[in-house]
């Protein structure tokens, strides 16, 4: 685990999808502008935002403290350290003796914790009010990603992601199986929830009874606000390889040799645009929930995800 | 090393606890608070060392006083490796603790006898020492009626507050009632023994007692122990006394107290009984599974920053006793080996919860010291001004969170991996009910993480709230110290998971059936389940974060070139800001608070008064909202009614008369002269 | 083949329950209409698979009276009902979304402990099915329990219905032609008899509301 090739593996992962997170974003953006009958920016706009951003002067709030100054580098942080569990191109990964789905999880949710305490140390109402809405979701969605975890870690054996990578491509029937696929809406629910995107929040909104993500980062700005956003496109990018690649992971490489790494990039590639164009059309189809209608969509989730453990038992 | 070299370092920890007690000979305030001080380190250290030998293979202590108490049959005390963990977590957390509480009391000394204190500091001390080494059941009655009696005297050290005095009063009812149980499970399980009843008298007798006795002497305990320990419904004390006891007091209560009930569970159900029938284990994970939701979500509402986290122990006791009955479920269905991994789980739960909860009320002491306000919403801003404290209750808020890479992560992730060969099972019932259980551990980690970003981000950050909010002062050198070594403690233990687990399944090796492990003191990385292929590692996260956060730290400075300027808070254009803005506690909790409203069933009063003469302009509106436990109405208000109620009746045999009262004494006597008679 | 076969009938039973679901997430009585026509013409589209799998060509006759009846004619009955008579929304049911939904999970894990024994005697390659169709039943009682409109009892009760459809063709591949007959014929006569109620009781208390009518026993 710490030899060298690995490590570079590691580090051209976490640089391979700190590049391609932005196009992700831009793509979606794209996408429902089209949708939409406008013609939109193009795909590369986000980078160009990242290098606005990195080059402008910032602004601090007076009652701001040291942790309005920590809190990007600990959400920046820890979503590198989750892209550098996922499987993006190569399974198993070299750092795999320590990637616990859990785990990734859990980091996520630290970065979750400390952007509502950055929401908070301002003093704003609308900081409040976002990290207030933003720890309820991130609550009400623990059960259900618990149970669609649980759910992939029965039919693998492990909560390791690389288990459960190689457990699905060694049985390729098991992939439409009912359970598979419930577990795989279930994870798509909590993916909308927890990396803001409609019908739990709008991403391109800023009127303070519609905005959750946004609130809290309303007070970042210049390098902080290139960080933050950078790591929420970064968190889409995570989630979405955690369903391409855990739920459909042919095409994942298992060498490092280059013919193998061409085909798991394509693969790849496929997977991040069918996921983005099905997230541009639910946004583009559906309206934003009221805020207390979420727990309800989170409980079609919850269930789901029960069927899914439930739909194992009877194969026994 | 030999046994007998462990003996001096017993009589160390005991005779430091009594050096604590002495201070209520001082001579002056100062005196007694410097001694107490010294004698509980003093004490606290030697135990610590002592159970870190036991834990390490060095042997046990036994030591036998037949002639003390002769005609009860003496006392006698064994400290095995089980009791070794819990007086690890005494030593532990005592010894912050006791330099905390040094510079706490300084200003207790001119209204409250810190002589009294010294005293029942001590005796708390030392009785919680004894119970974790008791050899047989007088000893052990002994040993927690006084840590009862004395901790019931330091939570009503503050005795000129009502609410002190009140929960003080719940405390010792509950308490007793607990023991009263204690008792009874006991008397069943020593049956006809003869003597003191030793422990290891009782456990050889267990296996001839019928499975009807067996089930009453368990759920007596569960009783019993259970009201130590604040399950629900038996609970309700610990959001009364915990609050209202000194800080540092509150911290020992918490952090080491509760968990002795834990440890009698673990003492008289897995070690004497040996495990039991499956519905025990489904209890426990019931009870566990309520008390861990009832727990989170009367914390997330709390206003109290002191009742926000003994809501909180209830809801970490939750979990350890859902760990608990996973273990004693999976010893019922002949899986040893899950069962010790859940029982190891549940162990460095108790470990964990002690250093980040100790922390956590360190925390909210100091917030006390500096601005005199145990209310959330009158907070705020003390991030600037008391840096110490904020930095190390951030340290606690998180790992209690369980967000990685802290210790409360690790252990919440064990518990975690404990549950899967459950879930995996072949028998529906278990599989069901274990993923119910996964499901209600993930809900209870998502609310805790909510319910402290709360406490953390609303107490500290912004501004201050109140005039004594923006008046506070940092903490003295002895507070301060305390609470960093507690702080640091909590990344400590995240790093020296595996060998802390290593010995704590030492401890659980060879109890009640679980299969014997070797002690290995590995300085081991990464942390791997026994029965499956998951593996995490708390260094290599923590390492990565850093490495990770740094990096990013160091680009930005190469890449951004922009300045910095500090100004105002975006108020959508007005002028200024104040603390009127900001957000409440009240209000954080809101959203969560309407969504559980079913399970709260909180009452809304909202009055609108209109201008005289027209209905369309309001005038003022007044709203008032509370959230009472409700369930504590149906269950304990008739019981405290029906008490009442009898006693009253039995009032009419005091009568004044004194005729009446001999007649009653000749009464009494001819009844026993007959009952001597007869017989 | 049967590997496909068995895929195939726990892919329908699936979907079939969580048309179900939708009843107990929207509030929306034309959600529930077309829920319960797409309900049907999964059922529908399994019948005709058991029927070619298993061998057997009565059971596309009875696919085609299911389409037809339950998939095209119910629901526009119930259509042109919902739009005369009813609010359109059930706006406070007896139990809320999130518990039901809650509830609803626990039915099927019950449905799952009540048909283990089931399933262990049964042989045929549907048998994985089966649970799915007990939790069918049990959502649909749960429906008929804890809502408050009398259309979306009624449509409860024709979930019903399909459940019984779906666990006969799951356990023995379909009842005799004839036998399905009569269930239709007595489906249909149910439902036009609530019908006919419905068109009485709104016009003499305007209301079909349950929670309202309740209110005539005192």
């Amino acid at each position: 685990m710490f030899d060298v090739a690995g490590i570079a593996v590691e580090i051209g992962q976490a640089l391979l999808s700190l590049a391609l997170a932005p196009a992700l974003v831009g793509f979606i953006r794209w996408l429902k502008a089209r949708m939409q009958n406008r013609r939109g920016a193009p795909i590369w706009q986000p980078y160009a935002e990242l290098r606005k951003l990195f080059r402008k002067d910032m602004v601090v709030s007076r009652q701001a403290s040291w942790v309005f100054h920590l809190a990007p580098f600990v959400i920046f942080g820890s979503t590198i350290v989750v892209s550098l569990l996922v499987p993006v191109l190569v399974t198993p990964l070299p750092f795999n003796a320590v990637a616990d789905l859990f785990a990734v999880v859990y980091l996520l949710l630290l970065g979750t914790a400390f952007l509502a305490l950055a929401g908070l140390d301002t003093g704003s109402a609308f900081g409040g009010m976002g990290s207030s809405r933003e720890m309820t979701i991130a609550a009400i969605s623990e059960p259900a990603i618990a149970l669609a975890i649980l759910s992939l870690a029965l039919a693998a054996g492990s909560t390791n992601l690389g288990e459960i990578a190689a457990r699905t491509i060694a049985r390729p029937s098991s992939a439409l199986s009912p359970g598979h696929v419930m577990a795989f809406v279930a994870l798509f629910i909590v993916m909308l929830a927890e990396t803001g995107r409609l019908p739990v929040d709008n991403p391109a909104t800023h009127l303070e009874l519609t905005m959750i993500h946004e609130a809290m980062i309303l007070e970042y700005s210049g390098p902080y606000l290139a960080l933050v956003e950078w790591a929420s496109w970064l968190k889409l990018f995570v989630f979405a390889m955690l369903a391409g690649n855990l739920f459909v992971p042919w095409g994942l490489a298992t060498s490092l040799a280059p013919a193998a790494l061409a085909v798991a990039f394509a693969t790849t590639l496929v997977k991040l645009v069918v996921i983005a164009a099905g997230v541009a059309v639910l946004e583009t189809r559906v309206a934003k929930l009221r805020l207390f209608r979420v727990p309800e969509l989170l409980a079609v989730s919850f269930v789901l995800g029960l069927l899914a453990v439930a739909s194992s038992f009877s194969l026994r | 090393m030999n046994p007998t070299a462990l003996e001096p370092l017993f009589w160390a920890m005991c005779g430091g606890f009594a050096i604590a007690a002495s201070g209520a000979l001082a001579p002056a305030p100062r005196v007694a608070r410097a001694v107490t001080a010294i004698g509980s380190v003093a004490g606290a250290a030697a135990g610590l060392w002592l159970a870190c030998l036991v834990l390490a293979g060095a042997g046990t202590v036994s030591i036998a006083m037949p002639s003390v108490l002769a005609a009860a049959g003496g006392l006698s005390f064994h400290l095995d490796r089980l009791g070794a963990v819990f007086l690890a977590v005494i030593g532990g957390v005592t010894i912050p603790v006791a330099i905390y509480g040094f510079g706490y009391t300084g200003g207790y000394g001119r209204r409250y006898s810190m002589r009294w204190m010294s005293l029942q500091t001590g005796a708390f001390l030392l009785s919680m020492s004894l119970v974790v080494s008791a050899a047989n059941v007088l000893t052990f009655l002994l040993a927690w009626e006084l840590m009862a009696v004395a901790s019931w005297l330091l939570v009503i050290t503050e005795h000129d507050r009502p609410d002190a005095v009140r929960g003080g009063l719940w405390y010792l009812a509950m308490t007793h009632m607990g023991l009263l149980a204690l008792l009874a499970a006991f008397f069943l399980l020593g049956g006809d023994q003869a003597g003191a009843w030793p422990f290891d008298a009782l456990r050889d007798g267990a296996a001839r007692l019928s499975p009807g006795t067996r089930n009453a002497i368990f759920l007596l305990a569960l009783l019993g122990f259970g009201s130590k320990a604040g399950l629900v419904p038996v609970h309700v004390w610990l959001p009364r006394a915990h609050p209202a006891a000194p800080s540092h007091v509150s911290a020992l209560m918490s952090a080491v107290m509760v968990k002795l009930g834990i440890y009698g569970l673990l003492r008289v159900a897995l070690d004497l009984l040996g495990g039991g029938p499956a519905w025990w284990g489904v209890l426990l994970v019931a009870a566990g599974a309520v008390t861990a939701l009832t727990g989170v979500l009367y914390a997330l509402v709390d206003d109290d920053l002191k009742r926000l986290l003994a809501y909180s122990t209830v809801e970490n006791v939750g979990l350890i006793v859902l760990g608990t009955g996973a273990g004693f479920l999976f010893l019922s269905l002949a899986q040893p080996t899950a069962a010790a991994l859940a029982f190891a789980a549940a162990l460095l739960h108790v470990v964990n919860h002690a250093a980040f909860k100790g922390v956590l009320f360190l925390g909210a002491g100091a917030v006390l010291h500096a601005t005199g306000e145990r209310d959330i919403n009158r907070l705020g801003g003390l991030v600037k001004r008391t840096p110490w404290t904020a930095a190390t209750f951030l340290v606690g808020a998180l790992s209690i969170a369980a967000l990685p890479p802290f210790n409360g992560f690790v252990s919440e992730w064990l518990l975690f991996q404990s549950f899967l060969p459950g879930v995996a099972s072949s028998r529906a019932s278990v599989a069901v009910l274990l993923t119910l259980g996964v499901g209600a551990l993930a809900l209870t980690g998502g609310l805790a993480a909510a319910t402290f970003v709360k406490a953390f981000g609303i107490s500290f950050l912004a501004m201050p709230r109140s005039p004594e909010a923006a008046n506070a002062h940092e903490a003295g050198w002895a507070m301060r110290a305390g609470m960093v070594m507690l702080a640091l403690a909590c990344p400590a233990l995240a790093i020296l998971t595996v060998p802390v687990l290593s010995a704590i399944g030492g401890a659980l090796g060879g109890v009640g059936g679980l299969p014997a492990s070797s002690t290995t003191f590995s300085l081991g990385v990464i942390l791997e389940t026994p029965h499956g292929l998951a593996r995490m590692s708390p260094v290599a996260i923590m390492a990565v974060l850093a490495a990770a956060g740094t990096g990013v730290w160091l680009a930005m400075r190469l890449v951004s070139r922009g300045s910095r300027r500090i100004d105002d808070t975006w108020g959508c254009g007005r002028i200024g800001q104040t603390s009127r803005m900001e957000y409440t506690s009240t209000a954080f909790a809101e959203p969560l608070r309407r969504i559980f409203g079913e399970l709260y069933r909180p009452t809304d009063d909202l009055t609108v008064t209109e201008q005289p003469g027209s209905p369309y302009h309001i005038q003022a509106i007044s709203y008032r909202t509370e959230l009472h436990p409700w369930f504590e109405r149906g269950i304990y208000d008739p019981l405290v009614r029906a008490t009442q109620a009898a006693a009253s009746r039995v009032r009419a045999l005091q009568s004044g008369s004194v005729n009446a009262y001999l007649a009653y004494i000749v009464l009494v006597l001819v009844v026993l002269l007959g009952m001597v008679i007869g017989f | 083949m049967q590997g496909v076969f068995s895929q195939v009938a726990v892919m329908g039973s699936s979907g079939m329950l969580l048309c179900a679901m939708i009843v107990l997430w929207r509030r929306g009585v034309a959600a529930y209409i077309s829920a319960f026509m797409w309900q049907s013409v999964v059922l529908g589209a399994l019948t005709a698979a058991v029927g070619y799998f298993g061998n057997d060509p009565q059971l596309y006759v009875v696919a085609v009276l299911l389409f037809g009846i339950k998939a095209v004619a119910i629901p526009k009955l119930l259509r042109r009902v919902s739009q005369r008579f009813t609010a359109g929304r059930e706006s406070a049911p007896y139990v809320n979304t999130a518990t039901s939904l809650v509830v609803s999970g626990l039915l099927v894990l019950l449905a799952y402990a009540a048909a283990r024994p089931l399933e262990a005697v049964a042989d045929a390659p549907t048998r994985a099915g089966m649970p799915l169709a007990m939790g069918l039943l049990f959502i649909s009682l749960f429906i008929i329990i804890s809502r408050k409109l009398a259309i979306t009892q009624v449509i409860g009760f024709l979930m019903l219905e399909n459940a019984i459809a779906l666990l006969a063709v799951l356990a023995t591949y379909g009842v005799p032609l004839i036998v399905e007959l009569g269930v239709f014929l007595d489906a249909l006569m149910g439902f036009l008899v609530m019908q006919i109620f419905l068109y009485d009781i709104h016009g003499t208390f305007s209301t079909t509301d349950v929670d309202v009518l309740e209110r005539l026993k005192h």
